[in-house]
């Protein structure tokens, strides 16, 4: 066992964060936060953005052949890190589309995607949930029927966050209505701009105010995403045909667990830490009250287990294993850490920190409301912790399934 | 950063298991709580002739040199069977040997290796604190011996050891001084007065006073009040990782019952109620066991390690006893009748989690590392450990 990171990790993290040091600036910051709602990127941020893809972050454990870096995931989880760290922007390399196509696209599909995700050209949105089904996407109905070389798609997505920005859609479909549970669904890389696709906002409790930088589920918006006799040729199939479930699968790189999951389940216990040693008057006398300081030293040493709970992920994917329950283990205890972590340091707090951004007398502007408003909703989000449970129990313990 | 076990690693695990697992069946556990004895002799005999206390010995005292992450591996394996093996103590102790020691000291550790000499050791007082500050036992140079007056209790396997470390107060009046120090005590010294306890793990625990023992001062451990702040570093840690192991098993054995007992025309752990509690018994093993390990790596590196030995121990306090309840609680009405085995695990875990710090004791040390240094904090930035100067 090796705890520690290697000195080549050291110092690719000390070089992002010197970069974000001389290149981040507030206006910039800002700008990120803003543009979850739609309005595209200020020129400052595309400078920002280009530099990024210029250093090779974008693409940091895709293979080199298609404009990546081939670093391991180890490497990709520090850029990762430091980029959510300092202005809470997804960038790296893991997500939606590129390392699924990258799994099971053609070569043709990967000349046709990859160079273009690496430049931030292509953007994917993830279209798995439907109104009646989020964490049981065996249940999904939205169809594409097969017309010559044609699919036709109709149906419907729901919590499509980041479709308002993205260039396409991974979209589960059914193609076999005869199909039942996984077995019919397939994956279409899907243009966003078709005639026949409306996207429709969602507004979050985070919409209005705002919430501020790194919050806890900060986005203001997601969307529904609606399908009306959309045509794609047959070429925007992702693997096989009847096979979407297995492809989603192998894409997944780390999906619900990784950077992102970890750090919106934990930052908020360097937060407190932070702020009772501020020096602000409002928190220096609880700094010494024996029940926060019993409270706080909790609630740190459930974040370590988050945090080792992401290095073990880390440590099987590089070692080219496989998860039987260890991504669902994180992805019930970390969530539900943040939550935890958030009441509590909300009543350590007191009333200031209901107030949301902008308000008067709101510390760190609201941050910590909206942490109280954005917590749960990783609990919910990507397979709820009630489902990652049964995992857990079943492929973990070997547990049974129960008879209906 | 791999946080899984190597190769080798494996293998010694796994050798380990395979000889407790034939070797020390539950039975073995409740023949040892007779007389709360806390060992079985002829379990030891056969443990260490395998050698698995040279693990991390040094050569020179026919040791095999290897980091002391194996011990911590090897106290997951004795957790998990609830062997009654004063591994955990003596490795603690021969630690600090290793350590701080003289040469004369660590020669010692070759009879510790084949199992002739098994140690102890005594840091608690009356209190019960788990602290530096709460020792008090005095220690007085007289010509070439240090005379101890006071009493250690919550003394683990006292009456097995042949040579118990005892952590005290050095005074020296015309200095109007009373450092923390260490010294090796014989345990059939004249002026030991030695009381069984009865801990609800049923092992072998002690009060022992000391009234005017002369020890000679050359069994004095160098580095003073660092061997004291080592040694109850390694207890604590270490402790864990048995607490971890055998919670673990508790774990496994009551999974096994659920998924084969039946009711309402299904086995019970069928139902999302049982495997939803059965998830988070796992996370609090697997949390337990990563804070564990980590720590150890920490002190096998040589680095700082406070935060983390009290990350961990804090943690598996909660988490390993509500696995161990959780278990008893699958078992239903036969969980808390003395044929069935599971109370075994139960009542362990439970004094284990009272014994090296409680869980508000750990916090209170993981506090002032936060909060009472100077600068920001950062997950993965370990706080830099506390002076080594009593709290």
């Amino acid at each position: 066992m090796d705890f520690a990171f290697s000195d080549e990790e050291n110092e690719l993290r000390a070089s992002i964060q010197t970069f974000i040091r001389e290149h981040l600036t507030d206006e910039i910051r800002r700008d990120l936060q803003e543009t979850v709602v739609g309005q595209g990127y200020s020129e400052a941020s595309l400078k920002f953005l280009g530099m990024i893809r210029d250093n090779g972050w974008s693409a940091v454990s895709w293979p080199t052949r298609y404009g990546g870096q081939g670093r391991s995931r180890i490497a990709q989880f520090i850029v990762e890190e430091e980029f959510h760290r300092a202005a809470g922007l997804g960038v790296g390399g893991g997500g939606t589309g590129a390392p699924a196509i990258l799994a099971s696209g053609s070569q043709a599909q990967k000349d046709a995607f990859i160079p273009g995700s690496i430049r931030m050209e292509i953007i994917f949105c993830q279209g798995y949930s439907e109104p009646h089904c989020g964490t049981d996407l065996a249940g999904i109905r939205c169809r594409a029927s097969r017309v010559g070389d044609k699919f036709v798609i109709n149906g419907q997505k729901i919590y499509t966050t980041n479709a308002q920005n993205s260039t396409h859609i991974f979209l589960m479909v059914r193609t076999d209505p005869q199909s039942r549970r996984h077995s019919g669904l397939s994956v279409l890389l899907v243009p966003m701009n078709l005639a026949g696709i409306t996207v429709r906002p969602l507004w979050t409790i985070q919409h209005e105010p705002r919430a501020p930088s790194v919050t806890t589920y900060a986005e203001p918006r997601t969307n529904e995403v609606f399908f009306d006799n959309v045509e794609v040729p047959v070429d925007a199939l992702l693997g096989e045909e009847n096979d979407g479930w297995r492809v989603a699968q192998r894409g997944l790189n780390l999906d619900r667990v990784g950077a992102r999951r970890y750090l919106i389940s934990t930052m908020r216990d360097e937060d407190i830490v932070n702020y009772l040693k501020s020096g602000d008057e409002l928190v220096e006398q609880k700094r010494n009250d024996p029940r926060v300081r019993d409270k706080v030293a909790e609630l740190w040493a459930e974040a370590q287990v988050c945090r080792l709970m992401t290095m073990r992920s880390l440590s099987i994917e590089e070692n080219g294993g496989n998860f039987v329950y260890e991504g669902s283990a994180e992805k019930v205890f970390a969530p539900e850490h943040g939550v935890r972590a958030t009441e509590a340091i909300s009543q350590i707090l007191g009333p200031q920190a209901q107030l949301l951004n902008g308000s008067p007398e709101a510390p760190n502007e609201g941050v910590f409301a909206h942490n109280l408003l954005g917590a749960f909703q990783s609990t919910v989000n990507h397979g709820s912790v009630q489902v990652m449970r049964d995992q857990v129990a079943r492929k973990g313990l070997g547990m049974p399934r129960q008879k209906s | 950063m791999n946080v899984l076990l190597d190769a080798q690693e494996q293998e010694v695990l796994r050798a380990v298991a395979l000889f407790l697992e034939n070797e020390c069946p539950p039975t073995v556990a409740r023949i040892s709580e007779d007389g709360y004895s806390g060992i079985s002799h002829a379990l030891w005999r056969k443990f260490a002739d395998l050698g698995w206390l040279t693990l991390c010995l040094p050569e020179d005292v026919g040791g095999q040199a290897l980091p002391l992450t194996y011990i911590g591996l090897l106290l997951e394996e004795v957790g998990k069977v609830i062997a009654p093996l004063p591994v955990h103590s003596t490795m603690a102790t021969a630690l600090v040997i290793e350590k701080h020691g003289s040469a004369a000291q660590r020669a010692m550790l070759r009879r510790v290796g084949t199992g002739d000499l098994i140690l102890a050791y005594a840091v608690t007082e009356a209190s019960g604190v788990w602290e530096p500050g709460a020792i008090a036992m005095t220690g007085r140079c007289e010509g070439d011996a240090i005379v101890l007056s006071g009493a250690k209790h919550f003394v683990d396997g006292f009456t097995v050891a042949g040579m118990a470390l005892v952590a005290f107060r050095l005074v020296d009046d015309t200095r109007g001084t009373d450092e923390l120090r260490a010294i090796m005590v014989d345990t059939k010294t004249p002026g030991l007065s030695v009381t069984p306890l009865r801990p609800m793990a049923r092992d072998g625990q002690f009060t022992v006073a000391f009234d005017q023992v002369r020890v000679p001062a050359a069994n004095v451990i160098g580095a003073g009040p660092r061997a004291v702040h080592d040694l109850m570093n390694y207890a604590a840690v270490f402790m864990t990782s048995q607490m971890q192991g055998a919670a673990r098993h508790a774990m496994m054995l009551a999974v096994d019952h659920v998924n084969q007992r039946e009711a309402f025309d299904q086995p019970i752990g069928a139902f999302q109620a049982i495997q939803h509690m059965a998830a988070d018994m796992m996370n609090g093993v697997d949390g337990s066991q990563l804070l564990a390990r980590e720590a150890i790596w920490r002190l096998s590196r040589g680095l700082p390690a406070d935060a983390e030995v009290s990350q961990a121990k804090s943690f598996a306090n909660e988490h390993c006893l509500m696995v161990c309840r959780s278990a008893q609680q699958m078992f239903g009405g036969m969980g808390f009748i003395t044929i069935c085995d599971i109370n075994l695990w139960f009542r362990r875990v439970a004094s284990w989690s009272l014994r090296c710090g409680t869980t508000y004791e750990h916090r209170k040390r993981l506090a002032a590392i936060l909060l009472d240094q100077g600068g920001p904090v950062r997950l993965d930035q370990a706080p830099s450990a506390l002076a080594t100067e009593d709290a």
